[in-house]
């Protein structure tokens, strides 16, 4: 949850503050700018993409929950600019969407016969359920982890989850062997899916629990 | 490198390094059957469904706080947590941590730069036409 100074700064700008949003703008527009340039090389499309992403902000401002982190909320839009300005490029065309810009479905390949068929029918409010109960649970393993100093499993689930690499490939870069990664991603699994029973929810819903064990 | 779900899931999300990235496009077109997982990743993220990496990375869940990446900085925290900073940016490759170190460190007053200062005078001049009017 952000900081209580933070969602005060939300608050002044949702009531039309414009020293708050000046202050906002001071704040994020240097990491803002340099997350860009990583990406997109050309410093005065950089700067664009950052003005846009505080006019999002800003247009949206009235939605805004204070409570979020105003950093992940601003890093969102911002990615979402980037890869809207890299589709031109070649890669994009590799990971082309789905659907199309009017929303009709695009041929799929095999994810039709991949997708369960309740999946089609859960409706958005189930959808962001399901995806906060996940953040929390998520939230929960990584406090545990590290309350428990247990850096080691957090470094390991963070490899699996966040990079997407191997459960060899994950042993490799800690120095560790096979199984004791593969201890930690079942760990990991567990952790979640017990907490996902606590919140009344199954893990059914969730592919990514079938497929996890894969490697 | 083996190429899982999980990787090409961090690939859509763009958040695999330069190197890592262009091997895995590579392979992508090189494998049908990458590209076909590729495309029902991205049909299955269309319609709802969750993925506990995408979640992590765009939560930035485990990402430390602005206060900790400066303390970093300084090397003012324990050093199994400047360890595991360390990991995070350098072999995770957090992007959003690493902008944010970078601006640490070139960290200067916006205020005392006339150039930057004009600039940030004109966005907000035409930014705060958006701004909710005052109750």
């Amino acid at each position: 949850m952000a900081s209580t100074e933070e969602q005060l700064l939300v608050k002044k700008i949702q009531d039309g503050d414009e020293q708050a949003w000046s202050t906002l703008i001071l704040r994020f527009e240097g990491r803002l700018t340099n997350y860009a340039l990583r990406k997109i090389k050309d410093h005065s499309s950089c700067q664009d993409l950052v003005q846009e992403t505080f006019l999002g902000f800003l247009s949206n401002i009235g939605n805004f929950d204070p409570s979020r982190y105003i950093q992940s909320y601003l890093f969102g839009i911002l990615g979402n600019k980037i890869n809207d300005l890299l589709r031109s490029r070649d890669k994009s065309k590799i990971i082309d969407h789905a659907v199309d810009s009017s929303g009709n479905q695009l041929d799929a390949g095999h994810a039709d016969s991949a997708m369960g068929a309740s999946t089609w029918y859960r409706g958005d409010e189930k959808k962001k359920l399901e995806n906060d109960a996940l953040i929390k649970c998520l939230n929960l393993l990584i406090e545990h982890l590290l309350q428990k100093k247990d850096y080691l499993k957090l470094k390991s689930i963070e490899l699996l989850f966040v990079k997407g690499v191997s459960n060899l490939e994950a042993a490799n870069i800690l120095g560790i062997d096979n199984r004791t990664v593969a201890s930690h991603r079942h760990y990991a699994n567990n952790f979640i899916i017990e907490h996902l029973k606590k919140l009344h929810l199954s893990p059914d819903v969730f592919p990514q629990f079938s497929q996890q064990d894969q490697d | 490198m083996t190429i899982t779900k999980a990787t090409l899931d961090a690939f859509i999300d763009d958040h695999l390094n330069e190197q890592d990235s262009i091997r895995v496009e590579k392979a992508v077109r090189e494998s049908p059957e990458l590209h076909t997982l590729l495309k029902s990743i991205v049909a299955s993220r269309d319609i709802g469904d969750h993925s506990l990496g995408a979640i992590w990375r765009r939560e930035h869940l485990s990402c430390p706080t602005r206060e900790e990446l400066s303390s970093y900085k300084d090397e003012a925290l324990d050093t199994q947590r400047i360890d595991y900073i360390k990991f995070h940016l350098e072999i995770v490759g957090c992007n959003a941590c690493q902008a944010n170190l970078l601006d640490l460190n070139s960290a200067k007053d916006p205020k005392a730069n006339p150039a930057a200062r004009e600039k940030h005078k004109q966005f907000l001049k035409n930014s705060k036409l958006l701004l909710p009017k005052k109750q």
